[in-house]
């Protein structure tokens, strides 16, 4: 069982993402509205896994994933996003993100990332562009 | 609507077109609401009647306008619903519950849709921003206003796209504004 933290400014699709995951048998450690939030919940609660908006006001997703790294390596961040804009999903990977989900989000689609990732940890990874 | 005379040949086939589709695909596949009919015409009017509930979204880069989506509330009630599948809200959540699925459509639609400009060049969105209370836009003479509208079994999307006038010509050079 994994502790996930939600990032997201959209209350519908935290609910749903809070849904899908404790259906998938992890554990919502917490939520954050705001990509500052986010750094310091991470800071705080030490998840396994990250679920990161990329678009939200405040500070982006990119930005968060960036000093989340900075004092935390090892946590894993799958980026949610409406845009499959390459140049960002490489900002996110190049910031160490795993892969991205584009929108809408469905609970087939955060188990496949979430399944890919921790398989990746025993495999060699592939960097390439991740959409799940 | 009043109607008005515009040029929007690029508009109509880089914005609108793949905005309009996205949403009827996205309506009719993800969220099991009804398509009757669509209207994808760039009849550029002076002014635009808005619904109740709309949202906005920017974007930047090589394509900048701005993006309004209106709803009926017969439809927003129905995409709450799909949004929530088959869940109970608490009561007390249920308005901002409205306020995000307004936006994550918007948000959902336009981000799908114009992922990749027809120039291959960078594109930017903004976070959702919803408008209270607003009835009306009207078009100022250096801006031009596309619209088309999508009809469900719940009642009509009216899809607006603001640019500025040279936005609207035959041939854009969006880099260049």
């Amino acid at each position: 069982m994994l502790n996930i933290l939600v990032v997201d400014d959209s209350l519908i699709i935290r609910k749903n993402l809070k849904k899908y995951i404790a259906s998938l048998g992890h554990n919502v450690i917490g939520e954050s509205v705001t990509g500052a939030q986010a750094v310091e919940a991470c800071r705080e609660l030490k998840p396994d896994l990250i679920t990161m908006d990329i678009t939200m006001p405040d500070m982006d997703g990119v930005s968060a994933v960036k000093m989340i790294k900075e004092f935390d390596n090892d946590v894993n961040i799958i980026m949610i996003t409406s845009h499959g804009q390459e140049d960002m999903i490489v900002s996110s990977l190049k910031a160490g993100a795993k892969g991205y989900i584009l929108k809408p989000v469905n609970e087939e689609k955060l188990a496949n990332a979430i399944e890919t990732i921790y398989a990746q940890e025993t495999d060699d990874y592939d960097d390439d562009l991740l959409e799940y | 609507m009043i109607k008005d005379e515009c040029h929007g040949a690029e508009i109509e086939k880089d914005v609108l077109t793949p905005i309009l589709q996205r949403a009827v695909s996205f309506l009719n596949d993800d969220m099991k609401i009804r398509v009757v009919s669509q209207s994808l015409q760039v009849i550029c009017p002076k002014k635009v009647e808005l619904k109740k509930n709309t949202s906005m979204i920017g974007t930047g880069g090589s394509i900048q306008v701005i993006i309004t989506m209106s709803y009926e509330d017969a439809l927003l009630e129905e995409l709450v619903k799909a949004f929530l599948e088959g869940e109970e809200a608490a009561e007390d959540e249920m308005d901002e519950i409205r306020e995000s699925v307004s936006s994550e459509f918007v948000n959902t639609v336009v981000g799908n849709a114009l992922s990749n400009p027809f120039d291959g060049t960078t594109l930017t969105i903004t976070p959702p921003v919803l408008i209270y209370e607003a009835k009306s836009l009207f078009r100022h003479k250096s801006s031009a206003i596309a619209a088309a509208s999508i009809t469900t079994s719940f009642g009509d999307i009216l899809l607006t796209v603001i640019g500025p006038k040279e936005s609207f010509a035959d041939t854009l050079q969006f880099k260049e504004l």
